[in-house]
């Protein structure tokens, strides 16, 4: 296995960073932009290929549900959580930043939390709440609103 | 002699609606679900139909007389999750009302909790779990709760947690915490499946917010 050192150093610095965790206080370190020149698939090994999801009127319904609290109703992180983490909650309209990341390292953050992708524990992980495939369709929605696919 | 009919009538007459549940004569019940059986309905407060399971009946007194805000959002229903806005504040009773109206709701119950133990964690477990709250688990993105130095931080979406310890009951805390769906069919919070003894010193630490100790 190749070690991309620059990479491994990136995600260490930032997680150093990140020690502060989510909620704002005085002495909380101030919002930290992640790296975004990561290339898609370098760091994340094989993943199971993925079946077609589409997305559905319950996808929409558990992003309202669910999401809505920290990435808004129209999924500008603007959700009522918003103000108070740290860690701004992704805005998951905006496609310069979600070109970046691949499918496989979306799924992961929504199954797994923030941390699990190395972005900020403030993500909640959802794999005990969410089946799978609702996750892999969460993914797509969020496909639709940066209107935009993985590089 | 007339006089004392007349007593015993009105006495009949206002022991009526006390038979009936002094909370459905204050009709708590049109803003808070009282009743198991009442699956139908949609709320605009939160459930009381398993109140004796989850507070601690001198909290409950107090809330009644001096109402505290609990849910820095309001009490969210609508499926956007959209904060509510011109929150009126809760309805106050007098002593004698509080003190019936939470005789009553600590009679709610639907469940036998199993009891657990509320004994304060020590310094380092604390940190410990203070640290997991923020950061393994995420808690404090949706729940307000104290930090070390007695500062109330943390999201609004979820009940805040300031005051956790003076106002739940350990063993329902507990129990939330492993079946959330015992009480509550759909919920916003994410389901955690945690260790029996991370559970434990979650609960525990939960008892140890308290909002005399807010700095
Ligand atoms: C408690 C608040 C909160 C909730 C609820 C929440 N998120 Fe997040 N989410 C965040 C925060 C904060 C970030 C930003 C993390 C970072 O940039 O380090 C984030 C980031 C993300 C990311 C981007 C990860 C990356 O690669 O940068 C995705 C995808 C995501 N969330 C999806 C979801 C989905 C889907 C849901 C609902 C099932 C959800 N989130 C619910 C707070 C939340
Ligand atoms: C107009 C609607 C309304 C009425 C009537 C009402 N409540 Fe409430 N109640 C609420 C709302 C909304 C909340 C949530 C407040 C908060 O979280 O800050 C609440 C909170 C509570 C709580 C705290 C519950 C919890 O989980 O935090 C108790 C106890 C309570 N009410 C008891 C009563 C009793 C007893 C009555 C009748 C005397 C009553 N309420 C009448 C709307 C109402
Ligand atoms: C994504 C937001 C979110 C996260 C993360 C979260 N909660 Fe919650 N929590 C809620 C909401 C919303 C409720 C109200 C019930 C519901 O809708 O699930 C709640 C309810 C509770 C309650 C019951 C409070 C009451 O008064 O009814 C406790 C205790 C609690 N959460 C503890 C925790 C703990 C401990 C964690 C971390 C292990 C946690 N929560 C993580 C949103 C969250």
């Amino acid at each position: 296995m190749i070690i991309n050192y620059k990479l491994l150093l990136t995600g260490i610095v930032y997680l150093a960073i990140l020690v502060t965790a989510c909620g704002q206080n005085e002495q909380a370190t101030p919002a930290v932009k992640p790296p975004t020149q990561q290339k898609a698939g370098e760091v994340i090994p094989q993943m199971p290929q993925l079946k077609p999801i589409q997305v559905t009127e319950d996808t929409r319904q558990t992003y309202q549900w669910y999401c809505s609290q920290c990435h808004g109703v129209k999924g500008k992180g603007d959700g009522i959580n918003a103000k108070f983490l740290t860690v701004p909650p992704r805005n998951h309209t905006k496609a310069e930043y979600l070109e970046t990341r691949t499918d496989e390292q979306l799924f992961e953050a929504i199954k797994f939390g923030g941390l699990s992708v190395g972005r900020a524990p403030c993500m909640p992980a959802w794999g005990q709440t969410l089946a799978e495939d609702t996750i892999h369709s969460l993914v797509r929605y969020i496909r639709e609103l940066c209107d935009c696919e993985a590089f | 002699m007339k006089t004392l009919t007349t007593l015993l009538l009105c006495g009949l007459l206002f022991s009526a609606p006390a038979n009936a549940g002094v909370l459905e004569d204050k009709n708590c019940g049109s803003c808070h679900r009282l009743k198991v059986e009442d699956t139908e309905t949609i709320f605009t407060g939160p459930d009381l139909h398993y109140a004796g399971n989850k507070f601690q009946p001198e909290w409950l007194k107090q809330f009644l007389i001096n109402p505290e805000v609990i849910r820095p959002a309001g009490f969210v229903t609508d499926p956007g999750f959209l904060p509510k806005t011109d929150l009126p504040p809760h309805a106050s009773s007098s002593e004698e009302d509080a003190n019936a109206l939470a005789k009553e709701l600590m009679g709610l119950k639907i469940s036998t909790s199993t009891p657990v133990t509320s004994e304060p964690l020590t310094k380092g477990l604390r940190a410990k779990i203070k640290y997991q709250f923020e950061r393994t688990f995420g808690c404090i993105s949706c729940h307000q709760s104290l930090n070390l130095a007695g500062k109330v931080r943390g999201g609004i979406s979820g009940p805040s947690l300031v005051n956790a310890g003076n106002r739940l009951q350990a063993d329902w805390v507990s129990d939330w915490l492993k079946a959330p769906e015992t009480y509550t069919a759909k919920r916003r919070m994410p389901n955690y499946k945690m260790e029996p003894a991370t559970l434990d010193q979650f609960t525990r630490f939960l008892m140890t917010l308290k909002k005399e100790n807010i700095k």
